[in-house]
């Protein structure tokens, strides 16, 4: 659906993206995922027509994002970053004038007002002025101006930027139901907003892209496997629990409690080691104080890719 | 032609949410109204004095042509500058209109906004004609009347589109007030100094050419309709108009 190819924008001297090439498959959500001043936006400008990239290619739906601007433009929604509305302006009215650029009229009109209204939970506020809304509900509305016309891709930047939690969590679960009908490019620097909402991820970092997969292959990937974690209180020696079958690697890690020993355990058979553990501990008088699996997060694994990046280039 | 009309709907109804548009008018009809006053003690005056023609006060004035200079900026200034620093460009740009749309829907609103100012000035014309009720007839010849009205049209279609390329150019609504000013100002300045230059010399006749107040006092004012004049208006206009989408597409390759 989206497919962007060696695609570089120089602002001046600065390129604020280099080469970067990714496609969206259809009916895909597709977080888009870097630090601040990535390339991020710059990119899905380029997508969105506000901006022409310096070289490389871009198309929606089999349409070049440059040859074919007005007719791509049709085909997505844009919620731009800060999402800046006309503050002078009613919810509805401004809904009305969106639509009608948009090219949504009639009977039509008032349905899709209606739809999205009720689908970003603004029906409460239709007839405020947007300048009194609070950021949340701008971001709303930004949101509904982008369902108007009922586009087949979705581009969202940072949509859930300056919510609070609640907000954040209700929005997360409207790109998911959203993401059954519209193909979806979000990008945000909150790593568990992806894991959440998302089916694949691309990872831009200075101006290129570092990661392209999906969530599960990205884990396996990075071969960080899960671990096991014990916190024991005792004074035998940890290293006793090499000798339990099953464990493949054991590195004993600072402790945050004194007189405790905290063992990091690498294993392949994590549900039949767990127990086997256990009756090893309480044989060898050891007392239990936690267990539990370590798993790497998305945010370890962008720490350790941006790292990568950073040293590969030479920085 | 559907998506333009809802930009024209909006950008003529976002006038009327800032108090900028009343401040323009309320000024504007005071000094028209203040003139108008003038010209009617002229025409009812005895002996020599007077007006020749029934417009003549109205446009052959400095302080006439001090208000419409500062008008068209004060119209202008808000139509892309404040967009730009609002952010709310992005929004227009990334809608499925083409740039010409929005530039002409922004242009025609402003227009009309400034067609609507000169309106009540028609409640004049039937004392400036000396319009008679019952015979349906004028008594002074309304033919300079309508020049001038056509005139003020185009002149006005120049000032507004030099206003809106300066616009479109700035982030600031005050800069962009501020430089158009003084753009339109090179069009009116001679008008209000009054160089001391023979009719027939060459230095007059180009300052002739693109000073409008001279072009309503020499022919619109008079009943002329001097084609040249037109021209450099729609000229104008035209130029501002071309270099205001033009400004707004260097946008997305900047």
């Amino acid at each position: 659906m989206i497919h962007v190819s060696q695609l570089t924008k120089y602002y001046g001297d600065y390129a604020a993206v280099r080469d970067v090439s990714f496609d969206v498959a259809a009916g895909q959500v597709v977080g888009f995922l870097g630090p601040n001043g990535a390339g991020k936006s710059t990119t899905m400008r380029v997508l969105a027509g506000f901006l022409t990239a310096t070289s490389g290619t871009a198309t929606i739906a089999g349409l070049d994002v440059f040859w074919d601007s007005v007719e791509v433009r049709r085909r997505i929604g844009y919620m731009p970053e800060s999402c800046p509305l006309y503050t002078e302006m009613r919810v509805n009215e401004y809904l009305h004038f969106r639509a009608g650029i948009k090219g949504v009229y009639g009977r039509q009109r008032k349905q899709r007002i209606a739809y999205v209204l009720e689908r970003c939970w603004l029906n409460e506020v239709e007839r405020q002025l947007i300048g009194t809304l609070s950021k949340g509900f701008r971001q709303r509305v930004g949101l509904a101006d982008a369902l108007l016309a009922n586009p087949p891709v979705l581009i969202l930047d940072e949509p859930t930027a300056g919510l609070d939690p609640t907000q954040i969590r209700s929005t997360r679960n409207l790109i998911r139901e959203l993401g059954r009908q519209h193909t979806i490019l979000l990008s945000t620097h909150i790593l568990s907003e992806v894991e959440a909402a998302c089916d694949s991820v691309i990872i831009i970092h200075r101006g290129r892209v570092a990661v392209q997969s999906s969530l599960e292959a990205l884990k396996t990937r990075h071969g960080q496997q899960e671990h096991l974690v014990m916190v024991l209180g005792g004074l035998g020696d940890p290293n006793d629990f090499r000798g339990v079958p099953g464990v493949m690697d054991l590195r004993i890690t600072p402790s945050a409690t004194p007189g405790t020993t905290r063992l990091r355990i690498a294993t392949s058979e994590m549900a039949e080691l767990a127990p086997r553990l256990c009756m090893f501990a309480l044989e060898h008088h050891w007392q239990l104080i936690e267990m539990f699996v370590d798993r790497p997060s998305l945010e370890d694994l962008f720490v350790e890719i941006t790292e990568e990046e950073e040293a590969s280039v030479g920085v | 032609m559907r998506p333009t009309l809802s930009l024209i709907r909006r950008e003529f109804s976002a006038y009327f949410f800032s108090p900028i548009a009343y401040v323009a008018i309320a000024l504007f009809l005071t000094v028209t109204a203040y003139l108008f006053c003038l010209t009617l003690l002229m025409l009812t005056e005895r002996g020599p004095d007077g007006v020749s023609y029934s417009m003549e006060l109205l446009v052959n004035n400095v302080p006439f042509w001090l208000v419409f200079m500062a008008i068209p900026p004060l119209l202008t200034m808000r139509l892309f500058a404040e967009e730009r620093s609002t952010g709310t460009l992005e929004m227009l740009l990334t809608a499925p209109v083409r740039d010409w749309q929005v530039v002409f829907a922004k242009y025609v609103a402003c227009y009309i906004f400034y067609v609507l100012m000169w309106l009540p000035t028609l409640l004049y014309l039937p004392v400036l004609t000396d319009w008679k009720w019952w015979t349906l007839e004028c008594g002074i010849d309304p033919w300079p009347i309508f020049t001038t009205y056509l005139g003020v049209a185009c002149a006005g279609a120049m000032f507004l589109s030099i206003g809106m390329f300066v616009s479109s150019m700035v982030k600031s609504q005050m800069v962009a007030a501020l430089i158009a000013l003084f753009i339109s100002m090179l069009f009116v300045v001679v008008g209000i100094w009054r160089p001391d230059l023979d009719t027939s010399d060459l230095p007059y006749r180009i300052l002739f050419y693109f000073t409008v107040p001279l072009h309503f006092e020499r022919n619109f004012g008079r009943g002329l309709i001097d084609t040249r004049h037109l021209i450099l208006y729609g000229t104008v206009a035209f130029l501002g108009f071309f270099l205001t989408i033009r400004s707004l597409e260097s946008r997305r390759w900047r």
